[in-house]
């Protein structure tokens, strides 16, 4: 298996796309490009504070941890963070993943 | 249609109490519960602390206290200088003996961390087995529909269909998967009615617009018919030892509608009250028929437990906690802050908002959340910290519980009845994350936790609250004719069920057999059977390899660091 970190990087935006796609399926969102690095869960997928919530639940599912620590990743000095993009999420997983 | 029916069906009524049933059945708004209750037994339930949905569903379903399975709220708060401790005990155990070196890795990894932070609570934080899991691995069926805390669904022998789930993500949370398009093929199926999220749960418990009052009504009515239609399919078409299905619109419409339901509180009324009066008890006589519907389509060979997670009664003030602490020097708001003037409990959106409402660096206590009336304690890790200091903690939180019990309203009334510490409120191996303090107020009212022009006021008009007692009918084979019984506790009814299907009843459950319930000849022939300690959950990963695994990746985070070899 390939372990370097941009594939690593890769195969985690990978997951967080299908978790994405199959969480939004029937949302009906108008996405030409489709779901990318750059995709903003606020407000390209019009994600509200519980979807933000379903999205952990499904990350923690699909890589059977528990725990991780997505507040460093939602809040900035003690208050949330505006918006949230694919790659966000990538990079955060890509440190905290064994 | 199946031949055989369930061997026990477990009804719930969130929020139903005997204040209410009792006069409805009295004057024949529910004659099928009238018929059911002369037929068994009941008794009140009584519930856990804090009397609210996730920890008294959670309690019930597993048979152990919130201290226990560590569900105290609808969501689940993260402290800081609680996490670090936690790596530092589990570092600990790991064998180092620098507790300095430990103190310095476990401050650096959370270095990244908010003060406290929460989100929602999940099935995964459950820290003890479920009546499902009991049942799925003694080769038993269970169908669960509409419970909170059930997501992600626990993976069953048989189907879940969780509650408080954001209709959006339904197809995402159902057991087995293939379920949901089973419930896509059902005439009534409309995913937005069938669940109530989370969001919308916050907004029960604000005050109704006049012309908001029919729809809320008919939507719950809309609902329970929703979720009478799962249960139809699934006692008609999946063979199960235990179904279970969970109807909450009396909770629902009890926090708005109480003075229209307690006819008590109102005589005179103008047109439209008069209306709503008629529209909730419309809502009665149909969760009547549903009921009646339920249990018929189990059959007559199925035992038949109605409960509830708690009761209600009314309130009449509302008790800004925090900003009683800001006046009293513990907490300091966020810039920007607005003072709430709609008599609301908490921000809109439950899952994120209150955290951000105060300046961390200036604040030693807040609540952060309505539900469970807690009070979580910023304890500082270090002297240079925001924060209580260590050393203080015993004597800032006795010092806070005597003040507290000194609040009076403005008509001269003491506002808080009871304190609770957490090692009061909820002894068990879960208690380091419960609320440091717990609050009960003397008209069991919840607290806001928004900013006020003054910390209490009396409220325009009375709402439902919940209360300690709820209710439990028992029917069916076996279970005697005996009427209204002493209390009961929501703890024992999980024995009770898993006698009903046939189980011995751990011996680590908490509650009691409730024997006064069954007819002595169905229990001298089937008597009660205490079996071995419950097992950890096999999908949740609260399991010893899941934990397992958590504290390897604390302990690689700390080798990464270089504090543990």
């Amino acid at each position: 298996m390939d372990t370097r970190p941009e594939s690593r990087q890769h195969e985690i935006r990978q997951e967080i796309t299908r978790i994405l796609r199959e969480m939004t399926a029937d949302w009906e969102l108008d996405l030409p490009d489709g779901i990318r690095g750059s995709t903003g869960l606020i407000t390209d997928l019009g994600c509200e504070s519980i979807d933000i919530v379903m999205f952990i639940v499904a990350i923690e599912e699909r890589f059977g941890r528990k725990g991780l620590p997505f507040e460093s990743l939602l809040m900035n000095d003690d208050r949330y963070v505006g918006e949230l993009t694919v790659d966000d999420v990538t990079g955060f997983l890509a440190r905290e993943l064994p | 249609v199946n031949a055989r029916g369930p061997r026990a069906l477990l009804i719930g009524l969130d929020g139903a109490t005997f204040d209410v049933l009792d006069r409805l059945v009295a004057e024949g708004t529910m004659p099928f519960l009238g018929t059911l209750m002369s037929s068994g037994s009941s008794a009140r339930l009584r519930t856990v602390v804090p009397p609210l949905t996730p920890p008294a569903w959670t309690s019930l379903v597993t048979g152990v206290p919130p201290g226990r399975h560590g569900i105290f709220d609808f969501v689940r708060v993260t402290r800081r200088a609680e996490e670090e401790r936690e790596l530092v005990a589990i570092h600990r155990s790991a064998g180092s003996s620098d507790a300095e070196a430990v103190r310095r890795a476990a401050e650096t990894v959370q270095e990244s961390r908010p003060t406290m932070q929460y989100r929602m609570a999940t099935s995964t934080d459950i820290a003890a087995e479920t009546l499902w899991s009991m049942a799925s691995r003694q080769d038993r069926r269970v169908a669960v529909l509409n419970f909170p805390v059930g997501i992600p669904p626990e993976h069953v022998e048989g189907v879940v269909v969780p509650g408080f789930a954001p209709w959006r993500h339904l197809r995402r949370v159902v057991w087995p998967v293939t379920f949901y398009d089973v419930l896509r093929q059902l005439p009534g199926f409309r995913p937005e009615e069938l669940v109530f999220d989370i969001e919308r749960e916050r907004r029960a418990i604000q005050e109704l617009a006049i012309d908001e009052y029919d729809e809320w009504i008919d939507f719950h009515v809309r609902r329970e018919e929703r979720w009478l239609e799962v249960a139809t399919h699934v006692l008609q078409n999946e063979e199960c030892d235990l179904v279970a299905v969970l109807f909450d619109g009396v909770d629902k419409l009890q926090h708005i509608c109480w003075r229209f339901i307690d006819t008590d509180v109102h005589t005179v009324r103008p047109e439209w009250e008069q209306r709503v009066v008629e529209r909730c008890r419309a809502y009665y006589v149909r969760l009547d028929e549903i009921l009646a519907e339920t249990v018929r389509l189990a059959g007559p060979e199925t035992r038949v437990f109605v409960v509830s997670d708690h009761g209600f009664g009314p309130t009449g003030r509302l008790f800004y906690v925090n900003v009683w602490l800001h006046r009293n020097g513990c907490l300091t708001w966020a810039a920007g802050v607005d003072l709430d003037d709609a008599q609301r409990v908490g921000p809109e959106e439950i899952t994120r908002s209150s955290v951000a409402l105060f300046d961390w660096s200036r604040t030693t206590v807040a609540a952060l959340t309505s539900g469970s009336n807690g009070l979580y304690v910023n304890v500082a890790r270090h002297p240079e910290e925001p924060g209580v200091p260590p050393e203080e903690y015993e004597d800032f939180c006795e010092a806070l519980r005597r003040r507290l019990l000194g609040v009076r309203a403005p008509d001269g009334r003491l506002v808080v009845a009871e304190v609770l510490r957490r090692e009061e409120a909820f002894p068990g191996p879960q208690q380091h994350r419960a609320p440091d303090l717990t609050l009960r107020l003397a008209d069991n009212g919840f607290v806001s936790v928004l900013n006020a022009a003054e910390p209490v006021l009396l409220r325009r008009e009375t709402l439902g609250t919940h209360h300690p007692h709820g209710v439990l009918l028992a029917a069916g084979p076996g279970i005697a004719a005996a009427g209204r019984l002493d209390e009961v506790s929501i703890l024992d009814v999980a024995p009770a069920l898993l006698h009903s299907i046939g189980l011995p009843v751990p011996c680590d459950l908490e509650g009691r057999f409730p024997g006064e319930l069954f007819e002595p000849d169905a229990l001298a022939t089937d008597p009660p059977q205490v079996g071995p300690r419950t097992v950890a959950r096999t999908t949740a990963p609260h399991d010893d390899a899941a934990e397992t695994a958590g504290e390897e990746q604390v302990a690689q985070r700390l080798k990464a660091l270089g504090y543990l070899e």
